[in-house]
């Protein structure tokens, strides 16, 4: 029979391995326990003999799935990988004998240790078939593009010079978008001293001349559904008057979403006259003024007369923590700031042949932030013109103009009559709803109504304001890309910055992140690169990032499910829908694999061809429990593979060493840990249970988002469970562990051994 | 207030950035100055500062025409170099300093008791009598500079080291009566007049 | 090496650091053949002699371990380590490409036991640790390296040490005759990644680097933290090995400054910043004080900035340092004025840190194919560099998440370099 599981163990001597162990008795116990077909050891398993050996086996069909017994399954991937054949790693070198002192009193513990890991790994490889990817792909090479800024562009663009047909859909009647309100940009090449157009115009151009790309003004998505591969998005465009046409349907492979940013409200800057006052204007209002003048002198709003002084007020609202202002700083004002300074030069040095010293331009700022090659030059060529800066914080603008700031340097305070003055106001994501927050406060609401008691004005407040949806995803999980902080659409910011919670959907530009248009047009064409990616790898039936290239995907027993739908509401990339009948649907293609859903599933039906609630409870199980009297007790750790088991790697190549009562066993993320796996471990006379994942909260570190939360939040419940076994809180720990938490791994295995030791054994042994 | 200095702050009202970019050496060079203070934590008579070179400059660009012509600062200037040589953004600061001094000067601005400003003056004066430095009489001037009474008081104190300087011909006693001169003195004053004029004309109509 | 297959339609990125990984990997995963060289014996670049990234606080290991892992298991990326890129010649869509491979005098065979490094007795100055300590000439540069297979340091080479390491090499992975050899690639299109260096301190003559032992630069600074690091976490004074109490930043130390680095650098702020994290969680009543011109903590990084304000042990004086003198005890003194008001300062420090900025590792003149640069030497994006595209810092001085977002960018590129050729050769008619 071609499904009949026959398992070859391979038991390495290299590495001391054989010094250390006695391999024979491994190899025994892989046989009559582990029930394997053929047991071998071999003195060097990652050479090519013996990886030669492993391969005979396998092609004279002697065996169909294959443990190693050698290093850590980090180790020598190249030399132990077998196509489509399931290979379970028991990790005997940085898992037993280099975190084992080598003396004769140890050794008995240390081989028992080596012994319940090849128990273990035979059990598990009993439960891990070759995943095959499903039925369900699609490899839609279309991409979507939302937002017909100048982000949106550079990504259509850049997706067809890729070959791929292109859709952009922009809501206004024009491409552009804020860039296109601009006179002039910051310069983008050398010697970055000048402005420069913004390039919009002929980025239109080519988008309408380009055949792979499609054009929707006036639109926005309507509805948006499916799965990276085989999206399907109905563009609604409504008319000059008002009415709206039928909306198109269309199926695209990836979306981009470029939404752009919008203009702080300044009239919330009281102290800054702005609503009374027209002279005093934002820099948006200043391009216009700019763009109207076309290389003229620049005229006021309030007079028409040409500006003499005009003063830049930086920071305007924004890197305070004043209600209502913004906490971040927009990166790019100080170099609009410059350029805008510069309109005012360039042209008054035209207009004179020359000199364009009688036009004065003030720019009060605190920091000036011009980074890069790029920015500082441009700071150089800004002074270079005669641009003046004063290191200044500015307390008021009053109506005439008069604007009173406090001059840093000189240590006074200073008042400059202008004839104009631009506010730096900064910028707002343009992300959509923040569909966690209306859930939060609708959450709170409805609790404050059930007691009886006052909902604040402020939550009332909050729930008044509408906010459009950009992409009205009809996933479960909510209607846009979820948001952290600041209302930036959140992705994983620092080593995988494109890395959004909607697998086949990437944020772009402002939406993600305050920038200027260069910065912009560079995020589009890496935000072009993960699209045109996501198509490809769901063609395939393969996971993207982190898990790249991973074809298992989650299915569930029908029979068991409740339809609880805590597998839904768990998963943190939004991949799991409901039924009519509310069955789970998973949609693979926007599954990550992290085993979240497995983790939260109560009725334990969820399962991985390759991991599951049996790949590891039946290797809990499959460990030797000895009696209460033998003095040994067993210690669980369920050690993230992306973080807490590099670390622990890492501590056995420094030699570091633990307990050798501890049976490791790394899990995809601890999102995925079940209860049932602790419930199971401790009624099987396990004494502790140590729990390693990666840090949680704002500053997340877990590779998928919420993993690491979602195991705390249910592990704060554990504590019942034990009661209920009336065994102490103690038994269970959680840490956050950081993959260079080298030294404290070993530390927080030896404190639960000396934590059991104070508490005592388990009384659940048999 | 001189009428010169009074027309061109007239002129310049509002502006003394201009001021100094149009009559002062190297002046369009101060809006360059980021204020990282270098050169003020370089300057080795930098205690004696009332404002440091980077406070002038940001003092210019404030506005602050009275305060910058009248500060003694610029006199404070050795002409060491350091500040120039660690400038990060290459300001001529020592031509700077000396060009707001001599502005300051031109317009009658230059604090009485100014003791860097009298030496100037004197060397200029020995100086340009005769186109070539007389060390003696420079000395003795400078050292009558304060009076009668003092100069004989520094005359003595220094006696051992005038008295070397004679021995190793460092100085002539000859000197005392006419000194050496350049072989065109007619010539030279002719220069000077007319550089003077130069400068003049361009002040002049600049304050117009 | 002959078993490396490389066509038109392959992408050469030049440069293993996070730009170069991040930028290969992009590539691979969307289904195309990479090769990457990396001049190092594992990958990873300067990301890994990082304690810390800016501002999660979180490590480079745990990212670049992904990364590891994304590169293990993609069939369609090679890797090449010890490895130099000579010559570039051809044009876009057809790049012939020589490579320089070094002996690494270790095998595939290798398991990374490290019985060679107990094995020989010559130590040299630790690279990877900037030279604060040393390391064995039998080495690995550090734990959680890629590829993990030793390096014989060519110096041993010849050496009784040599000899000693093979034999104790119980893999038989040690081969002493392996010689330098060079190969020839082709490409379609090529990421140039090749990243900074960080600016020789010893060139600021004022502030002493050459001359006091308490001065050290920021890259120091970052492996005196790390836990595994020269010093195992501790930080020390150089002079007497004493925990400093009192430490100075000092901004801009060779950056936007013409006599040196003429260009911010960018990321030196936050790294400061960051570094005042490090003092107030190593070192009790350890206080900070930073030396600045403008704090560029730009965009969602002012939080940081903020956060770091709100800390009593933080002081930050708007001032360029002047000079540094040496007072007692080896102790460096601060010479300058604090602008802000003009306060002259002589203040004295236990350890003085400078924030040097980065610069590119390449100098202009040593590429080996026509590249424009703009004056800092960093690559302009031109149309005169046919298929060949910067990514990270090869580009500009740029933080991490920017130059991976360069770096992604960089990939398409490269992406629609190869379609445009596979469009056009013959195999592949029909196929779209």
């Amino acid at each position: 029979m071609a499904d009949e599981i026959k398992t070859g163990a391979y038991i390495c001597k290299g590495c001391d391995l054989g010094n250390r162990l006695n391999t024979d008795q491994l190899e025994m116990i892989a046989t009559r326990e582990g029930r394997v077909a053929v047991a071998k050891s071999h003195d060097f398993l990652c050479g090519a003999e013996g990886v030669k050996m492993i391969q005979d086996d396998i092609d004279s069909g002697e065996a169909n799935r294959v443990v190693i017994a050698a290093c850590s399954r980090r180790a020598k991937t190249d030399a132990f990988s077998f196509s489509e054949i399931p290979t379970s790693r028991v990790n005997l070198r940085e898992g037993v004998i280099w975190v084992r002192p080598e003396d004769d009193e140890s050794q008995e513990t240390t081989q028992e240790m080596a012994e319940d890991y090849v128990r273990m790994g035979c059990a598990e490889i009993k439960f891990m078939a070759t995943p095959k990817a499903s039925e369900e792909q699609g490899t839609n090479r279309h991409v979507l593009v939302v937002g017909g800024g100048i982000t949106g562009m550079t990504a259509a663009i850049e997706a067809a010079r890729a070959g791929y047909q292109v859709s952009l859909v922009e809501k206004s009647d024009t491409l552009g978008g804020t860039t296109g309100q601009l006179y002039k940009r910051a310069p983008t090449r050398a010697p970055y001293a000048d402005p420069e157009d913004t390039g919009v115009t002929e980025l239109a151009k080519m988008l309408e001349d380009d055949d792979k790309v499609s054009i929707y003004l006036n639109s926005v998505l309507s509805s948006s559904d499916g799965a990276p591969g085989r999206f399907d998005v109905e563009i609604s465009a409504s008319n000059a008057d008002g009415s709206t046409d039928a909306a198109q349907t269309i199926s695209c492979g990836s979306i981009i979403q470029a939404s752009g940013q919008i203009e702080y409200d300044a009239n919330k800057l009281t102290e800054f006259s702005y609503s009374e006052a027209p002279d005093v204007i934002t820099q948006l209002e200043m391009e216009a003024l700019a763009k109207a003048a076309d290389g003229g002198a620049i005229k006021r709003p309030s007079d028409g007369k040409e500006v003499q002084h005009v003063v830049f007020v930086q920071c305007a609202g924004q890197r305070s923590d004043k209600e209502g202002h913004l906490s971040y700083c927009s990166g790019h004002c100080c170099n609009t700031s410059i350029k805008q300074a510069m309109y005012l030069k360039d042209n008054a040095e035209k207009a004179a042949e020359g000199s364009s010293i009688d036009v004065q331009t003030t720019i009060l700022f605190t920091d000036l932030r011009t980074p890069g090659a790029g920015g500082e030059d441009f700071y150089r060529s800004g002074q270079n013109k005669g641009v003046t800066f004063r290191k200044g914080t500015v307390s008021a603008v009053d109506k005439n103009g008069n604007v009173t700031f406090s001059d840093l340097i000189l240590d006074e305070e200073d008042t400059i009559d202008a004839d104009l003055v631009v506010l730096a106001t900064g910028m707002i994501p343009n992300s959509g709803r923040n569909n966690e927050r209306e859930d939060e406060l609708s959450a709170q609401k409805t609790q404050l109504e059930a007691e009886n008691k006052e909902v604040p004005q402020e939550v009332l407040d909050e729930i008044a304001i509408p906010v459009e949806s950009i992409l009205n995803l009809k996933y479960r999980q909510g209607s846009d890309l979820p948001q952290l902080v600041s209302g930036f659409n959140d992705s994983h910011f620092i080593c995988f910055p494109y890395e959004t919670r909607r697998t086949g959907i990437y944020a772009a530009g402002p939406t993600r992140r305050p920038m200027d248009t260069q910065q912009a047009q560079e995020d589009a064409t890496g935000a072009t690169m993960k699209a045109i990616q996501a198509i490809e790898n769901a063609g395939k039936g393969m996971a993207a990032h982190p898990r790249a290239g991973d074809l298992s995907y989650p299915s569930f027993r029908k029979e068991g499910c409740t339809q609880c739908k805590r597998c839904m509401m768990e998963c943190p990339f939004g991949a799991i829908g409901f039924d009519d009948k509310g069955f789970p649907e998973y949609n693979e293609a926007r599954c990550r694999r992290c085993g979240t859903c497995m983790g939260a599933c109560p009725v334990r039906v969820i399962s991985f061809e390759n991991y599951s609630i049996d790949s590891v409870g039946q290797q809990i199980k499959a460990c030797d429990i000895p009696d209460e009297f033998d003095e040994k007790p067993r210690l669980l750790v369920l050690a993230c593979e992306n973080d807490a088991y590099p670390a622990l790697d890492m501590a056995a190549q420094n030699r570091f060493e633990y307990s050798a009562f501890v049976r490791v066993i790394p899990v995809r993320c601890l999102g995925s840990v079940n209860t049932i796996w602790i419930t199971d471990a401790l009624n099987s006379g396990y004494d502790g249970v140590v729990l390693m994942g990666c840090k949680k909260g704002d500053d997340y570190q877990c590779h998928f988002v919420k993993g690491s939360e979602m195991a705390h939040t249910r592990m704060s419940k554990i504590a019942d469970t034990l009661q209920t076994l009336n065994l102490e809180a103690e038994r269970v720990a959680v840490h956050e562990v950081a993959i260079t938490d080298i030294h404290r791994v070993p530390e927080l295995i030896n404190d639960m051994a000396k934590t059991i030791d104070e508490i005592g054994m388990s009384p659940f042994k048999f | 207030m001189s009428d010169l200095n009074q027309a061109l702050a007239d002129k310049y009202k509002g502006n003394f950035l201009k001021e100094v970019i149009d009559n002062v050496e190297e002046g369009d060079r101060v809006q360059m100055c980021m204020q990282c203070g270098v050169c003020a934590g370089s300057c080795p008579m930098g205690p004696h500062w009332e404002h440091t070179p980077q406070k002038i400059f940001m003092m210019i660009r404030a506005n602050k025409r009275e305060a910058v012509l009248a500060s003694d600062s610029m006199w404070m200037c050795t002409s060491c170099y350091n500040c120039i040589a660690r400038c990060p953004r290459e300001l001529p600061i020592t031509h700077i300093m000396h060009g707001l001094a001599t502005y300051a000067k031109r317009l009658n601005l230059v604090p009485k008791t100014q003791p860097t400003a009298k030496f100037a003056q004197l060397f200029w004066n020995n100086l340009s009598s005769k186109g070539r430095v007389n060390e003696l009489k420079l000395g003795i001037s400078l050292y009558f500079m304060n009076g009668f009474g003092e100069g004989v008081k520094t005359a003595m104190a220094n006696q051992k080291l005038g008295l070397n300087m004679l021995k190793t011909k460092r100085m002539a006693i000859n000197e005392a009566w006419g000194g050496h001169s350049v072989k065109d003195k007619s010539g030279f004053h002719a220069m000077l007049k007319k550089a003077a004029e130069i400068e003049n004309d361009t002040i002049e109509a600049n304050s117009k | 090496m002959s078993d490396i297959v490389a066509t038109n339609e392959t992408i050469l990125v030049v440069g293993g650091g996070i730009s170069g990984i991040s930028a290969a990997l992009e590539a691979a995963e969307a289904g195309k053949q990479v090769i990457l060289v990396e001049k190092n014996a594992y990958i990873g670049g300067r990301v890994t002699q990082l304690h810390k990234y800016f501002p999660k606080l979180c490590h480079p290991t745990c990212g670049m371990e992904i990364n590891q892992r994304r590169a293990k298991s993609n069939p369609n990326l090679t890797i090449l380590t010890m490895a130099e890129v000579t010559d570039i010649s051809g044009d876009k869509g057809d790049y012939s490409i020589k490579v320089k491979l070094k002996p690494r005098y270790v095998t595939n065979n290798c398991t990374a036991c490290g019985q060679c490094t107990d094995a020989v007795e010559a130590e040299f100055d630790n690279e990877f640790n900037y030279g604060l300590n040393q390391r064995k000439g039998a080495y690995i540069a550090y734990n959680n390296a890629y590829p993990q297979t030793y390096v014989l340091d060519e110096r041993i080479i010849g050496t009784d040490d040599a000899t000693k390491a093979k034999d104790a090499c119980p893999a038989d992975a040690i081969d002493l005759e392996m010689q330098e050899e060079s190969i020839d690639l082709k490409a379609g299109a090529v990421v140039w990644a090749t990243g900074w260096r960080p600016f020789d301190a010893n060139k600021i003559q004022p502030y002493g680097y050459d001359r006091f032992d308490n001065v050290i630069t920021n890259v120091e600074f970052e492996r005196m933290n790390d836990l595994m690091g020269p010093t195992g976490g501790k930080v020390t004074r150089p002079s007497d090995g004493a925990e400093p109490k009192k430490i100075a930043f000092i901004q801009c130390a060779g950056s936007r400054d013409r006599n040196y680095l003429k260009h911010c650098s960018r990321i030196c702020c936050m790294a400061s910043l960051k570094q005042t994290h490090y003092v107030r969680e190593n070192i009790t009543d350890g206080t900070s004080d930073i030396y600045y011109i403008d704090i560029r903590a730009i965009d969602r990084f002012e939080d940081f900035y903020q956060k770091v304000q709100e800390d009593d042990s933080v002081k930050f004086i708007k001032s360029k340092v002047a000079f540094i003198t040496e007072g007692e005890n080896n102790n460096p003194v601060l010479n300058g004025v604090d602008t802000e008001g003009y306060h002259r300062y002589a203040n004295e420090y236990d350890l003085v840190v400078l924030a040097v900025g980065m610069e590119p590792s390449v100098n202009q003149g040593d590429f080996p194919v026509d590249i424009v640069l703009n004056e800092e030497g960093f690559i302009e994006m031109d149309e005169k560099n046919g298929g060949v595209f910067a990514a990270g810092c090869s580009s500009d001085a740029l933080d991490v998440n920017r130059a991976v977002q360069s770096a992604t960018a960089s990939a398409l590129r490269a992406v629609q370099v190869i379609n445009q050729v596979g469009a056009v050769s013959p195999q592949n008619e029909g196929a779209k």
